[in-house]
C-alpha cells in the first residue's frame, strides 16, 4: 500500500542527531541571545535574568533533540536548523545594533 | 489518543535504543542519588567524633575566638561558628579545609574548643568522604573521570534521559487508557516488565522530567553562563560588580576597612531571629572580603519554604552593621524571580517539605532506579525473543552482552554502594575519599567481570545473591566494629535499609528467570 505521505522513520538518524547537536546548540546559543538582548540582561550568572535564560536552553535544547527524528533526511535537518540559525543570529544582531 | 501507526513506531524505536544506552548511567545516578537525600546525616554519621571537651556555650563563644584568632591569625579570613554542635560531631569554632570542593587535596579543617581551664584546645577535623563520594557518583552518573569531561558527558546522559522521556510517553500513548493499570503478572516475563515499566513510569513522570532538565542545567551550567558572558558582557566599567570573588557584591559597600569589631554570634542570631523568624540558621561564616569588607554568611533552613541548596540557603551580612548585603538565597526572603528558580533547584533536591518530602524522594529515586532496570531488561528480553522467533538456537553475541553488562553494572553498582558501608567503620577515620572510591569501584569492578565470566541465569543469581551478602553485611559490620554508629538515627536508619535491600536483593536471587 504505496501513500503519497511520507513515512517517519529513524533513517539517517545520525545525520539528525549530529545536526541537532551541533547546529541546535548554536541555535539555543542565538536564541538566548535574542531573548537576552529583549530582556536587558547583561549575563552576569548572578541576575535572575541570565539564570532564567540557562533554563531556556537546557528546555530548548532538549525539545530540539526529541524533535530532530521527525526531519524528513539528515539534510533537511542541517538545512532547516541552518535556516533558523541565521534568522536567531541575523535577529541577533540586528537588535543587538538597535538597541545597543 | 490516535497517533500515525510510524510516527509511534519511530519513537517507539528512538526510545528502545536511547534508553539502552542511557539506562545504565541513569542506574547509578537514581541510585545514589537517592542515597544522597540524606548525605548531611550520613556524613555526620560516618565521621568519627571530634575529640574536644563540649562545646562553649554561644555567649562565651567570642572568648573562644579572641583565643583561636590570636593563635591562628590566618584563621581570621575565614572562620565558621556552628550554632548548635551535634554532640561529639561538631565543633563550635572551625576554620581551613579546601572548602567542601571535590577532587582538591584535602586539607585538614580546624576544630577549636576550650578545656575546663579556659585554655585553648585544637585539633584536626577529617571527615568522611563516604557520602561526599556518593554525591559525586550520583553527579557524575558513575563515572571515575576527572570533573569537567564527566559533567559533560552526564550532561550528555541527561539529554539522552530527557529524549527517552518524550519518546517513551509518545510511544505509550496509544495503549495509554487500555492498559494503565493492567499489570499481566501471570503471563509471559516480558509482559510483566512491560507493564511495570510503564506503570512506574508514568506515574514518575513529572519528576523524571524535572530532574532531565534540571540534570542538563547542571552539567552545562558552565558553558552555557560562558556563552551568556560572551553574548552579552559590556565594558568592565559599565558593569555592575565583578564575576569573580565573593558571593554577592550587590550593595554598594564602603570600601575602607572598618576598625569596630565584628558582631558577636549571639547579636546574630538575635538580628535573624527578629528580622526573620522562622528561619533557623546553623553556621555562621566569617569571612574577610576584598577591600576590607567583613561579611558573615549565615547559612539555614526555614521548613516553611524550598531552599536553593540541597540543605538550605543563606544570607550575607554585613560582620560589623548585620546590614542584608544579598538575600537573593534567602529562604522566604527572596524576590518572586529568584524564588522561582529557587523551586527548580528544590525539585531537584527535594530540598522542600521537611521529612516526608525527602522520604519520598528516597522512594521515587529507588523507583526511577528499578525503571531503568525493567527498561534494560525489557529490552533483552524483546530481543531474545525475536531472535528465537527468526530462528536462531543461540542469542547473539549482543543480546548476551548487554545482558552481561546490565546485570553486572547494575548488581555491582548496589554491592559497591553496600560495601562502601560495610567499609566505613573500618576505614581509618570514615574513609579518605580514594580509600571509598577503591572500596566501590573495585567491588564493581569485579561484579561487571563475573557478569561477563558467568553468562546466563545462573550468573544474574550468583550476583543478586552475593550482592544481598554484601548488603546484608552493613548491619553486621556496624554491630562489630562501630557500635557507636548505631547510636544516631542515621545508623539505625543504614542498618534498616541494608535490611530490606537484602532481603529484596535475595527473593531477587531465587526468583529471577529469564524464560521470555
Amino acid at each position: 500500500m504505496s501513500r503519497e505521505v511520507r513515512k517517519f522513520s529513524t533513517d539517517q538518524w545520525f545525520f539528525k542527531v549530529l545536526a541537532s547537536v551541533f547546529l541546535g546548540s548554536l541555535l539555543v546559543c542565538g536564541m538566548m541571545g535574542v531573548v537576552g538582548v529583549v530582556c536587558h540582561t547583561d549575563g552576569n550568572p548572578r541576575t535572575a535574568s541570565a539564570q532564567y535564560l540557562m533554563w531556556m536552553a537546557a528546555l530548548v535544547w532538549s525539545v530540539v533533540l526529541s524533535g530532530c527524528f521527525l526531519f524528513r533526511s539528515g539534510w533537511q535537518a542541517w538545512g532547516v536548523l541552518a535556516l533558523a540559525n541565521s534568522a536567531a543570529w541575523g535577529l541577533f544582531s540586528l537588535l543587538r545594533s538597535v538597541m545597543a | 489518543m490516535k497517533l500515525r501507526a510510524d510516527f509511534v513506531q519511530l519513537y517507539r524505536d528512538v526510545h528502545s535504543w536511547v534508553g539502552v544506552i542511557a539506562g545504565l548511567f541513569l542506574f547509578v545516578a537514581f541510585y545514589a542519588g537517592s542515597i544522597t537525600m540524606f548525605e548531611e546525616p550520613l556524613q555526620y554519621w560516618a565521621s568519627s567524633p571530634v575529640a574536644l571537651p563540649p562545646p562553649v556555650s554561644l555567649e562565651h563563644t567570642p572568648d573562644l575566638l579572641q583565643k583561636v584568632l590570636a593563635a591562628y591569625p590566618e584563621a581570621r579570613t575565614d572562620y565558621t561558628i556552628t550554632v548548635a554542635p551535634q554532640d561529639g560531631q561538631n565543633a563550635r569554632v572551625t576554620w581551613g579545609g579546601s572548602g567542601g570542593q571535590a577532587h582538591r587535596a584535602p586539607t585538614p579543617v580546624m576544630a577549636a574548643g576550650l578545656d575546663g581551664e579556659g585554655s585553648l584546645i585544637v585539633v584536626p577535623k577529617t571527615d568522611s568522604d563516604a557520602a561526599h563520594f556518593i554525591d559525586v557518583l550520583h553527579q557524575q552518573v558513575g563515572l571515575p573521570l576527572p570533573h569537567t569531561p564527566a559533567m559533560v558527558l552526564m550532561g550528555l546522559v541527561a539529554l539522552l534521559y530527557t529524549i527517552a522521556l518524550v519518546s517513551g510517553v509518545i510511544a505509550y500513548l496509544p495503549a495509554l487508557f487500555k492498559t494503565l493499570f493492567a499489570v499481566r503478572l501471570g503471563q509471559s516475563v516480558r509482559k510483566r516488565w512491560l507493564d511495570l515499566h510503564n506503570l512506574l513510569g508514568l506515574f514518575s513522570l513529572p519528576f523524571h522530567l524535572v530532574m532531565a532538565v534540571s540534570s542538563v542545567v547542571f552539567a552545562f551550567h558552565d558553558q552555557i553562563f560562558t556563552v551568556e558572558h560572551l553574548l552579552f558582557a559590556r565594558p568592565v566599567a559599565a558593569r555592575h560588580g565583578g564575576v569573580a570573588g565573593s558571593f554577592m557584591v550587590s550593595a554598594p559597600t564602603n570600601a575602607a576597612p572598618t576598625l569596630s569589631p565584628v558582631l558577636a554570634p549571639t547579636d546574630i542570631l538575635a538580628l535573624m531571629a527578629r528580622q526573620a523568624p522562622g528561619f533557623v540558621p546553623e553556621t555562621l561564616n566569617y569571612r574577610q572580603l576584598a577591600h576590607g569588607r567583613d561579611v558573615v554568611r549565615v547559612f539555614g533552613h526555614d521548613a516553611r519554604y524550598p531552599t536553593r541548596g540541597p540543605t538550605g540557603g543563606f544570607v550575607v551580612l554585613n560582620a560589623h552593621t548585620g546590614a542584608v548585603q544579598s538575600g537573593e538565597y534567602m529562604p522566604g526572603h527572596q524576590p518572586v524571580k529568584f524564588s522561582i528558580l529557587t523551586s527548580f533547584f528544590a525539585l531537584h533536591f527535594g530540598s522542600y517539605g521537611g521529612m516526608p518530602v525527602r522520604c519520598g524522594y528516597v522512594l521515587l529515586g529507588l523507583g526511577g532506579a528499578f525503571l531503568f532496570y525493567t527498561g534494560n531488561q525489557l529490552w533483552i528480553v524483546s530481543r531474545r525473543r525475536r531472535e528465537r522467533q527468526n530462528g536462531a538456537v543461540v542469542e547473539t553475541r549482543g543480546t548476551k552482552f548487554l545482558a552481561a553488562l546490565t546485570s553486572g553494572c547494575i548488581i555491582g553498582c548496589v554491592a559497591g554502594l553496600s560495601a562502601v558501608f560495610c567499609a566505613v567503620p573500618v576505614l581509618p577515620s570514615g574513609g579518605t575519599y580514594s580509600a571509598v572510591s577503591t572500596v566501590y569501584y573495585s567491588v564493581f569492578c569485579l561484579f561487571v567481570v563475573t557478569a561477563f565470566c558467568l553468562p546466563g541465569q545462573r550468573g544474574v543469581r550468583f550476583l543478586l545473591a552475593a550482592s544481598g551478602v554484601v548488603t546484608a553485611c552493613v548491619p553486621f559490620m556496624l554491630c562489630l566494629h562501630g557500635a557507636y554508629l548505631l547510636r544516631i538515627t542515621a545508623g539505625a536508619g543504614v542498618a534498616v535499609m541494608a535490611c530490606l535491600l537484602s532481603l529484596f536483593l535475595f527473593v531477587g536471587a531465587m526468583k529471577h528467570t529469564r524464560e521470555l
